[in-house]
């Protein structure tokens, strides 16, 4: 297999035209694409676990083609800070049952009203969101730390 | 630290050089402890007169019957009092003594924990609380001790006397633990009370027996005792405190508090009588062996130590009143002469007798408190240690026998005689006067002893004061009976004043002939010391080889053996499981549809290529091929959750992989010889064929549906969620998976810190394929 570059932070690891070229469209779909398996667990297949997943893999992505450098500002925070945020978010998420006087973590929902019908949101969104967001954190974590030297 | 003083113009010592940084912020440290005097002080109207005690009491452990009850009578009001009080001039001396040490907080801060801990201790009415500040004295006496960490004997020090005294708790614990289990209660004042109970029980011995092993160790009775001389390696406000006034004497409390309920049993009397004489004397043979100062005042305590622990021992009234009044004056004095060794030793930068001399015309005042102190010691009126001397030499009058009263006679002698030299010879006689004078004194360090040895007179001179105030309930609490004391200072010709007067003469015999005695002494070897801390250091050493030796087999560095310990285990425990349990297998159903057993064909090629195959490719297409075989199994079994989690896990894995492997060589490198590979091959394949049984026999059980049931019915309704999986997740497990995603998150954290330090430590590649990159300054 040609194409075991020596690594240096920055450049690309498999200098594949293809791949560079697209790699942020792909980048971008599976991104969106994670958004929306975590938005649909609830009632579908999916959620935090695989959304996460699907983001990292985003993230793998631009970082085979364009290095970890641009995967970094793509994600803008430090990997550990996004995993960190997220476990906060759903320790969080657990607190508003504790104001109502239900257990930690009793999940609580509300309705927004539309035109088309009401819009259920609760507390596990925001639970399942941190899930998501530690997933996507520690996987981003690892790999970025293998792929640079 | 050290100012140069100007020996040319005497007695301008210390005290001009102090003016300058009067004020120490160090100092209001001392506020802790005066302020918890104070409120000891403001129980007595409560705590004083007859029969009356202080409680307070919080359940701690209901199941178990334990509670967080203290309890203040007269004995612990005066002990707590004496520990508060001296707690407070150890904090004033120590901000004074340590000042220029970089750790001065940090001892300041232990000093103030270990009398919170002491305090802790004698108020504690109930058992397990009495042990848990027991423990917690004897670990700040092991960072006191061990507090200047780079000598390596303070260390030695430390390690020893931890050891000592954590085995005696355990022994303590144990034997404290029987006797709460043959009353009932972990109530002191109700252990105590069921003392018939205890007595007559068959584990009284063994219970007894542990216990006074707890509290020999403690107040280091012969054979135990070799820890305190150690001891004297820390700092002198620590040894002051610790090893002379307070901690020591926890374990004469104890047997004080145990002392009403077994007080009259034969085995109680002849083994503390017999281990107290026997400390006296060995204490007394070395404290004229010993050369240094602290050693000096060291073995000394563990003289009075004895000297407690015997008249604890002994049955009367009397006895009480000694023990009480002796436990007050050597506290007293005690403290006074360690400030006083403290001063002298830090002036002068030596730390034995015979190189001191003269200090008294530039330590005037340490020198005035350390004459007043000895003379207490010394038992002379009109001190208070007189009046506990006349009161030790009744006690063993009354109900003694004559060899008790030749020992008395002898110890006192020998204390006259250390009193004599302790006082005398640094201070003023001496034939080495050092010359130059490190470090003068300054109010911080003169104000404590001569406020202790000034107490200590007073005491003496107006007894009745002492003994109307809080010695009568002091001693009737510790008596369970009440005794009235009437202290006085001269009662009249009796026995004891001859007594006295003899052991007085006999002691300034000894101290006139110090010198060549303490010559003789020191030259030939004591039998008793030295085989206990031989065989204490020996146990240490023990143990650390023990460790070595374990972790050598255990942690070898091979990943092979890693691996193969913890794989074995399981192998072993599913066989003897299978084996043992006899686990029916389903009946086994060929029928199955054609693409799945194409599938697990797949499944089972991959995992063959994975373990055989050569090239670090190969190993890793092997294994996602498996995991994907896997995903899509799962699909047609009818889990779209799982297999979605499977494929996305499958692929992060395979590609997190690659990129790690990319920067390895392409062909597998094999360090195992063909014998260990079939080994390997052997286990790998019985973990597989055992898994495999195991979770067919699973299959075969009965499977009890009603959780799944209950979330199949409640997840919509409840949960408002048609993902059962995700609900289940996210709402009805919700903690299990906070947890999960806490150790995801801690395990990325982990491995950026590992991997940062490997980067931090690699050395720079060659030069043929280096160029100046711009690495990026960690993360």
């Amino acid at each position: 297999m040609r194409g075991v570059a020596r690594i240096r932070s920055g450049r690309p690891i498999l200098p594949s035209a293809i791949l560079s070229a697209s790699a942020s469209l792909i980048a971008a779909v599976m991104a969106l694409l994670s958004l929306y398996i975590l938005l649909r667990g609830h009632n579908e297949p999916g959620g935090g676990f695989i959304g996460g997943l699907v983001g990292a893999g985003a993230l793998v992505v631009l970082g085979f083609a364009s290095g970890a450098e641009r995967a970094r500002r793509a994600l803008r925070f430090h990997p550990i800070a996004i995993a960190g945020a997220g476990l906060v978010m759903a320790l969080i998420s657990g607190l508003p049952a504790l104001l109502v006087g239900q257990p930690f973590l009793t999940h609580l929902w509300g309705e927004i009203p539309f035109e088309a019908g009401a819009l259920k949101v609760g507390t596990t969104y925001l639970f399942d969101l941190g899930v998501y967001l530690v997933v996507l954190g520690s996987v981003a974590a690892f790999h970025l730390m293998f792929v640079e030297d | 630290m050290t100012q140069t003083l100007d020996t040319s113009s005497p007695g301008a010592g210390g005290v001009s050089h102090a003016t300058h940084g009067w004020f120490d912020a160090a100092y209001l440290v001392a506020l802790v402890p005066l302020a918890v005097l104070g409120a000891i002080l403001s129980l007595g109207p409560t705590v004083l007169g007859a029969d009356s005690a202080a409680e307070w009491s919080m359940p701690w452990v209901p199941s178990l019957g334990i509670a967080l009850s203290f309890r203040i009578d007269g004995f612990s009001f005066l002990f707590g009092t004496l520990i508060a009080g001296i707690g407070s001039l150890v904090a004033i001396y120590a901000a004074a003594y340590m000042k220029g040490d970089a750790h001065r907080g940090r001892f300041l801060l232990l000093i103030v924990l270990f009398m919170g801990a002491m305090l802790g201790a004698i108020f504690a009415a109930d058992v397990i609380l009495l042990f848990v500040f027991w423990e917690l004295t004897s670990l700040l006496s092991f960072l006191l001790i061990g507090h200047k960490a780079s000598d390596p004997a303070a260390r030695r020090a430390a390690v020893q006397g931890l050891m000592v005294t954590v085995g005696g708790g355990l022994a303590l614990m144990a034997g404290l633990l029987l006797m709460a289990s043959i009353a009932g209660t972990t109530s002191l004042p109700g252990i105590i009370a069921a003392g018939p109970a205890i007595i007559a029980s068959p584990l009284f011995v063994p219970a007894l027996l542990l216990m006074l092993l707890g509290a020999f160790t403690k107040s280091a009775q012969v054979p135990f005792h070799f820890w305190l001389p150690g001891a004297m390696s820390a700092p002198t406000p620590a040894s002051a405190f610790l090893h002379s006034a307070t901690m020591v004497k926890l374990g004469v409390y104890l047997l004080i508090r145990f002392d009403p309920a077994f007080g009259d049993e034969a085995i109680w009397q002849t083994l503390l009588i017999g281990f107290g004489g026997a400390t006296m004397l060995v204490a007394a043979v070395q404290a004229l062996r010993v050369e240094a100062f602290k050693a000096v005042l060291a073995q000394t305590t563990i003289a009075a130590l004895g000297t407690l622990t015997l008249l604890v021992g002994l049955t009367g009234p009397v006895a009480a009143v000694a023990t009480v009044g002796f436990l007050l004056s050597h506290a007293l004095y005690k403290a006074a002469l360690f400030f006083a060794a403290g001063n002298a030793i830090h002036a002068t930068g030596v730390d034995r007798l015979s190189q001191m001399g003269g200090l008294a015309r530039s330590l005037p005042f340490t020198a005035g408190a350390a004459v007043i102190a000895c003379l207490s010691m010394a038992g002379l009126p009109p001190f208070i240690g007189f009046i506990a001397k006349e009161l030790l030499f009744e006690a063993k009058l009354d109900t003694g026998t004559t060899a008790l009263i030749v020992l008395a006679v002898i110890v006192n002698a020998v204390l006259v005689a250390v009193a004599a030299v302790v006082a005398l010879r640094p201070f003023f006689f001496g034939e080495q006067r050092p010359a130059q004078l490190k470090h003068g004194e300054t109010v911080g360090l003169a104000a404590p002893p001569i406020l202790l040895a000034c107490i200590g007179a007073m005491l003496g001179l107006l007894p009745g004061l002492a003994s109307n105030a809080f010695l009568t309930d002091a001693v009737s609490a510790a008596a369970g009976e009440t005794i009235i004391v009437d202290l006085k200072l001269w009662h009249g010709l009796t026995p004891y004043l001859g007594l006295s007067v003899l052991a007085v003469t006999f002691g300034a015999l000894i101290a006139w002939r110090w010198r060549s005695l303490n010559a003789a002494l020191a030259s030939r070897r004591m039998p008793t010391a030295i085989h206990a801390e031989r065989l204490s250091d020996r146990a240490a050493a023990g143990v650390l080889n023990g460790g070595r030796a374990l972790t050598a087999r255990l942690q070898n560095g091979s990943l092979r053996k890693y691996a193969w310990v913890p794989l074995l285990a399981f192998a072993l425990v599913i066989a003897l499981a299978l084996v043992s349990g006899g686990m029916a297998l389903p009946p086994f159903d060929l029928t199955e549809r054609p693409y799945l057993i194409l599938i697990v064909a797949v499944l089972v090629a991959g995992s063959f290529v994975a373990a055989t195959a050569r090239s670090f490719l190969a190993v890793l297409i092997a294994i996602g091929l498996v995991g994907y075989a896997l995903g899509v199994l799962f699909l047609k079994k009818g889990a779209p959750d799982l297999a979605f989690t499977q494929f996305a896990v499958e692929t992060v894995f395979v590609v997190v992989a690659a990129a790690v492997l990319v920067r390895m060589p392409l062909q597998v490198l094999e360090p195992r010889v063909q014998g260990e590979r079939r080994a390997d091959a052997a286990l790998a394949l019985s973990i597989g064929v055992l898994g495999t049984l195991v979770a067919l026999a699973m299959m075969g059980e009965p499977f009890d549906p009603r959780i799944s049931d209950y979330f199949r019915e409640v997840s919509l309704p409840e949960a408002f969620g048609r993902n059962v999986v995700n609900v289940v997740i996210v709402d009805f497990r919700a903690l299990d998976t906070l947890g999960e995603i806490a150790v995801v998150a801690l395990a990325a954290l982990a491995a950026f810190g590992v991997m940062r330090g490997l980067r931090a430590r690699r050395t720079i590649e060659p030069a043929a394929a280096q160029k100046p990159t711009a690495e990026e300054a960690g993360q």
